[in-house]
């Protein structure tokens, strides 16, 4: 074909930054079943458009965040038709994206410890965890810290504490990782680029 | 990728082998189905027909763990009927070096292994230089010791029909593949090879690519439109996280990690920095002190002076050829080596080989810290099956994350595309930004540490340079980000250019040896304007090329390539070799199009041109290959664990150096008939990777519930088991009760007379959530390593199934 | 009435990603509902009042030996002169609204005064949620394209195997591709282009993707 699809139906609609209201005339909020989800579409009309990328594969799909101004809270994901690589579409999992989001009853939302020998878990406070997980970091790693190796070669290396993860978060949180072990001085460092 | 997704459209034939893409990687398909409208050939090479199948214009099947036979015989048939792109192969590879007399290959070995270490010598694997340390050559291609006739050499044991015998793919098909894909040895036509986590794992893994690299050098194929070298890679910012090394064996910005034969700083960058004789090549990594040392003053800021190596010192060393990868991290760790794990966003419970090797192991823990959106079966180790609570003593710390769309921060795709993204709503709750986490962490361990006087070598910890919160004591994501690109320390001047002190650092050119800047990870340098625009955040459509580079969205490493190796697009005066898709070209003393890889002239200009890889220290690409554990050339070997018991190549029935282990999980069995069938592992489109995210959300495990394994019809037929029945899966080391899938797109293959059966599952499956969804495929996956990598062989082992 | 809009579903373009049976899910809130692995990659195995986009997944062998895989999805068609709204409305009046401006039908909550047995539909699609009797099925996203966007499964579809437009460039585009493809499938059509909105096109025997591909 001599045009492709996309270009040739542009002029049909695509999803554009303002999503321009275009009544066609009738009023059917009353007559459709479901008005739940003819309220969405105004919601999602009058809501904080927030571009983001899609957290799976590594094609890095453009996405449409929709938060409810009221709220604070996202109300939609879609694929953000601007963007040169996804042009608006996602798969299964990017189209899914939403169900990542706090309105995923299962996501985690406290902290949780489980204590030797224990069968469930205890809620706790940042500040708790954040200390008892550095007073054991200090620990372990005061009691394995190797100043020379076998052969008296200067190391300074740790060896009873490993790191795993993560591909899965931001450049800016790698990074900080990358610094962190190696001011802590582990050699067991590692995550899902190697598997 | 050398390429970029966008760029799949511009190739002529598209080689997808060890790729299910259009599963995997669907949006790419966009790109694949455009090229295929205009009249590209799709092929696709894979044990199972697929969604990806679906749409290739020529599909075949092959045995897991062959890759290699068939990458072989396809050199072979390109040497043979001369389909390479003559020009290229001799101005842009080492095919013309000479290499050292005593450099041999045998009966499936390379000169220089011993067997009481499983270890090469590899000193006999290089290249002779002349008087001015210069690499020898022969244009002519005719030296018997050329790199060249070497190669054909090696594969011309590679004839057609061994190869169909060891790979179950029909001489045919082989043939029809060969000849396709060789048709993209001339100047107009692109030919791409798109490949994943089935080509990387595999004991062979590295030279799995290595030897579709090198049918790429010799078609011509790298640095061009519709090109490259194409590793769709497996995870939303896994390119960052390699970028930022998160591993063991390499430092920010593929720098090396320091060992102990390197003391000084000094040492370590003589070791490191390589030396080219050669003025026309650029040998671009001779400014590794500049990178080494602007890392450090990013780590240790004002601490790290010239005094003190920019304290070097204080970093961690591993003793010489020690390996801290996560087959030792979980070996030791059943060992009970290691007492505490730090686990970010990873599900090893499910992800790596052998779960119940890895799961008894999280027993040794004295603690473990996991940070994570959702529960899953690491963090929970101590409630799985056979997992007695009350015995294990391991404290876990699960700390809620923000989720990704809750966070503003960068993310790499595969295509070295960094991505700016912004914060859609607070994260619920009490999570935080897995940064934040991470600087409270170190911000409480640098406080316990100052405040210790008997605390051990705080050095490192207390010199890290920690002011990355914004005034509410929240992660400040540009600061970080800006650190990472770097900044002048000082106000430097460079040629008749002055930049300011806390000028962000605008390309790694830049970046000084002396301590004069910072750099997080000198390959992203240039992220940022020196005024500090953020680059990655742009939406600019513009698009000066046609080609689909759209150089003005977000900013690509590094310094805005976006095809690299783009100098081997255009002949030795410039001239793009297709000008139909004119990459890059050299007008008026310029260039134009693409970033290029350097400013210099092209080769023509014997005075100021170079070479174009400019990367490698001779300045070309490598043919002969002499810096891997297992040899310069691929070779096949078979599977450690596999279904024949000789190798119809060589007596050397398996790669001589992969990494293998012993203890009493890690059982392996070959040529079992206890486990007749080859079993590969993959995912699905529906879930990610363990499911460990996916398998909390209810719209994708509606679409795919249950673990399942697909067996072809004959199978089926043979031991009695119909579509749907219950069935047990297992190998010598665990076993998986599933649903069988039967289904047409399985065939046995025919490996040279025997009938090899191959099955398949996804690994997306796990014990704690949905109650009934099933377990790892990893239970059946064995503990075995790429020689190079130490990347688990996920795609070939032995199983059995039955009925239950 | 033959204006309005259309869908054109390329299954010769589908590569079954499901981005468009989630998307669908997505922008009308509708559950996830529970499944189970019967042997396919196919789920859900039917429409159902949750659910009102599947895609169908069929396999086999092709005569000559080699593996097909075929991925249809399946949506309810905006007929021209539905079967279901007239056979509604021999029970209930103004049930099914048939949307002048695009032809997107359209059930209200009155549907849930009609028999379920006496709704009539060759392809399959109408449910009815047992709590509520309300009928159910795809509104063409009617909330969006009143509004000038497109139906959430066509902007999901990388590939451009679903799209969406004026019905008679839509048609054009049909009967051009199914030309176009005949080049190397002799048995492609479109189904049904003159009966139906979402017009499907196939390079195959339609029953080989689904039994009601055609219609009953």
């Amino acid at each position: 074909m001599s045009s492709t699809r996309r270009e040739f139906l542009a002029g049909a609609g695509a999803l554009v930054g303002g999503l321009a209201i275009s009544s066609l005339g009738i009023d059917l909020t009353s007559v459709i079943a479901y008005a739940e989800e003819m309220k969405k579409i105004e919601k999602v009309k009058t809501a904080r458009q927030t571009t983001s990328i899609c957290c799976y594969c590594s094609v890095g799909c453009g996405l449409i965040c929709s938060t409810d101004k009221k709220t604070g809270k996202i109300i939609n994901i879609e694929g953000d038709p601007d963007h040169p690589i996804n042009e608006g579409s996602l798969c299964a999992k990017g189209a899914g994206i939403f169900q990542t989001t706090e309105a995923n009853s299962h996501r985690l939302t406290k902290v949780l410890y489980r204590a030797p020998g224990s069968d469930k878990w205890q809620v706790k406070s940042w500040n708790w965890a954040i200390t008892e997980i550095a007073k054991r970091i200090k620990k372990t790693r005061d009691t394995g810290f190797m100043a020379k190796n076998s052969k008296g070669e200067v190391v300074n290396r740790v060896e009873n504490i490993a790191h795993m993860g993560s591909s899965n978060i931001d450049n800016e949180e790698c990074w900080l990782i990358a610094s962190m072990v190696r001011a802590m001085g582990l050699v067991y460092i590692d995550h899902q680029a190697r598997v | 990728m050398t390429n970029h997704w966008i760029d799949l459209q511009h190739g002529d034939v598209i080689l997808l082998q060890g790729s299910n893409a259009a599963e995997n990687h669907p949006i790419s398909f966009k790109w694949i189905m455009k090229a295929k409208e205009r009249g590209a050939i799709v092929i696709h090479v894979d044990p199972r027909f697929t969604r990806t199948s679906s749409k290739a214009d020529i599909y075949t099947p092959l045995r897991p763990g062959t890759d290699i036979a068939l990458f072989g015989g396809m050199i072979n048939y390109i040497i043979e009927k001369e389909k390479y792109f003559k020009e290229y192969v001799v101005n842009y590879t080492n095919a013309s070096f000479i290499v050292n007399d005593k450099f041999d290959f045998h009966d499936g070995l390379f000169s220089g292994y011993n067997p009481a270490t499983r270890k090469y010598d590899k000193s006999t694997w290089t290249i002779q230089k002349d008087e001015k340390g210069i690499p020898v050559k022969d244009p002519t291609l005719q030296h018997p010791r050329c790199v060249f006739q070497l190669l054909k050499k090696h594969y011309s044991r590679y004839d057609i029909e061994t190869v169909s015998r060891i790979t179950g793919t029909p001489v045919k098909d082989l043939l029809k593949v060969y000849e396709a894909y060789a048709s993209t040895g001339v100047p107009d036509r692109a030919g791409t090879i798109l490949y994943a986590l089935g080509q990387t794992q595999h004991t062979s893994g590295v030279q799995n690519i290595r030897a579709l690299s090198i049918i790429q050098l010799l078609l011509g194929n790298i640095g061009i439109c519709g090109g490259g070298v194409n590793a769709l890679r497996g995870e939303p910012n896994v390119q960052g996280s390699t970028d930022f090394a998160i591993l063991y064996d390499s430092l920010p910005g593929y720098l090396k990690a320091m060992t102990v034969s390197t003391k000084t700083l000094e040492d370590y960058l003589k070791k490191n920095t390589p030396v080219s004789k050669d003025p026309m090549s650029a040998n671009w990594y001779q400014n590794y002190p500049k990178y080494m040392v602007s890392l450090l003053k990013a780590w240790f800021g004002d601490r790290a002076t010239k005094e003190n190596e920019f304290g070097y010192s204080w970093l961690p060393r591993l003793d010489d050829g020690q390996i801290c990868d996560v087959l030792n991290m979980i070996d030791n760790m059943s060992k009970g080596k290691i007492k505490g794990l730090i686990c970010v966003a990873q599900n090893p419970a499910c992800s790596l080989p052998n779960s119940n090797k890895v799961r008894e192991a999280f027993k040794n823990l004295d603690w473990m810290v996991h940070v994570n959106i959702f529960n899953n079966e690491t963090a929970s180790f101590w409630k799985g099956p056979g997992m007695d609570p009350q015995k294990i003593k391991t404290e876990v710390f699960l700390l809620p994350a923000a989720a990704s769309v809750e966070k503003e921060g960068s993310q790499t795709n595969s295509g070295r595309w960094v991505q700016w993204k912004y914060e859609a709503a607070k994260a619920p709750g009490d999570c935080i930004y897995t940064g934040d986490i991470i600087i409270r962490l170190v911000s409480k361990l640098k406080e316990l540490y100052r405040t210790d006087k008997k605390a051990v070598f705080p050095d490192p910890i207390l010199n890290l340079k920690w002011d990355y919160t914004d005034n509410k004591g929240r992660m400040d994501v540009v600061k970080v980000s800006k650190t990472i690109n770097g900044y002048f320390l000082e106000d430097v001047t460079i040629g008749d250019k002055t930049y300011k002190k806390g000028d962000c650092v605008p390309s790694f050119a830049l970046l000084q040896a002396d301590g004069r800047t910072s750099s997080g990870c000198w390959i992203m340098c240039g992220a940022f304007t020196e005024n500090g625009t953020n680059l990655m955040a742009r939406r600019k459509k513009d698009d000066p090329t046609g080609l689909g580079l759209y150089p003005q969205w977000a900013w690509a490493w590094p310094v805005n390539r976006r095809i690299i190796y783009n100098r081997a697009s255009v002949d030795l005066n410039g001239k793009p070799y297709n000008p139909k898709r004119p990459l890059l070209a050299w007008v008026d003393g310029k260039w134009v199009g693409d970033v290029p890889d350097g400013p210099w002239p092209p080769m023509a200009d014997k005075e100021k041109g170079k070479y174009p890889f400019i990367m490698k220290p001779d300045g070309v690409s490598s043919l002969f290959g002499p810096g891997l554990n297992d040899g310069p050339f691929p070779e096949h070997y078979e599977p450690l664990e596999g279904p024949v018991t000789n190798n119809l190549l060589s007596s050397q029935l398996r790669n001589p150096v992969i990494r293998i282990f012993s203890g009493p999980y890690d059982k392996v069995a070959s040529s079992d008939p206890k486990y007749p069938f080859v079993m590969t592992t993959y995912t699905s489109t529906e879930h990610w990777c363990t499911g460990a995210i996916t398998r909390w959300q209810s719209w994708l495990t509606e679409a795919q519930p249950q673990v399942y394994v697909e067996i072809s019809e004959e199978l089926a037929k043979l031991k009695g088991i119909k579509n749907g029945d219950k069935v047990k899966v297992e190998s010598v080391r665990g076993s998986v009760l599933c649903v069988a899938m039967v289904t047409p797109r399985l065939q046995p293959l025919n490996c040279g007379g025997k009938s090899i059966h191959v099955v398949g599952m996804t690994f997306n499956y796990g014990w704690l959530f949905p109650e009934d969804c099933g377990d790892s495929a990893n239970l059946l996956t064995p503990t075995a390593g790429d020689a190079n990598t130490g990347t688990p062989e996920y795609k070939a082992f032995m199983v059995n199934i039955t009925k239950v | 009435m033959s204006n309005g809009k259309s869908i054109l579903v390329d299954t010769s373009l589908c590569t079954g990603c499901r981005g468009c049976q989630v998307a669908c899910k997505q922008w009308n809130n509708l559950p996830g509902t529970k499944t189970k692995q019967i042997g396919t990659y196919q789920n859900p195995q039917d429409f159902s009042f949750e659910t009102w986009k599947v895609v169908r997944f069929a396999d086999g062998r092709q005569e000559d030996g080699k593996p097909y895989w075929y991925f249809f999805s399946d949506m309810c068609r905006h007929c021209i002169e539905p079967p279901c709204k007239i056979s509604i409305e021999m029970t209930v009046k103004d049930a099914v609204i048939q949307d002048q401006a695009t032809g997107a039908v359209v059930y209200t909550e009155k549907t849930k005064q009609v028999q379920f047995k006496d709704v009539m539909c060759p392809y399959g699609i109408p449910k009815q949620n047992p709590k509520t009797k309300v009928l159910t099925k795809c509104t063409m996203c009617i909330d969006r394209i009143k509004n000038g966007l497109i139906p959430a499964c066509v902007k999901a579809c990388p590939t451009g195997a679903v799209v969406f437009g004026d019905r008679d460039k839509i048609l054009d585009m049909a009967k051009k591709r199914v030309t176009e493809l005949k080049k190397t499938y002799p048995k492609a059509m479109a189904i049904n282009p003159d009966e139906v909105r979402v017009i499907y096109i196939v390079t195959d025997n339609p029953k080989k993707y689904w039994k009601f591909a055609a219609g009953v």
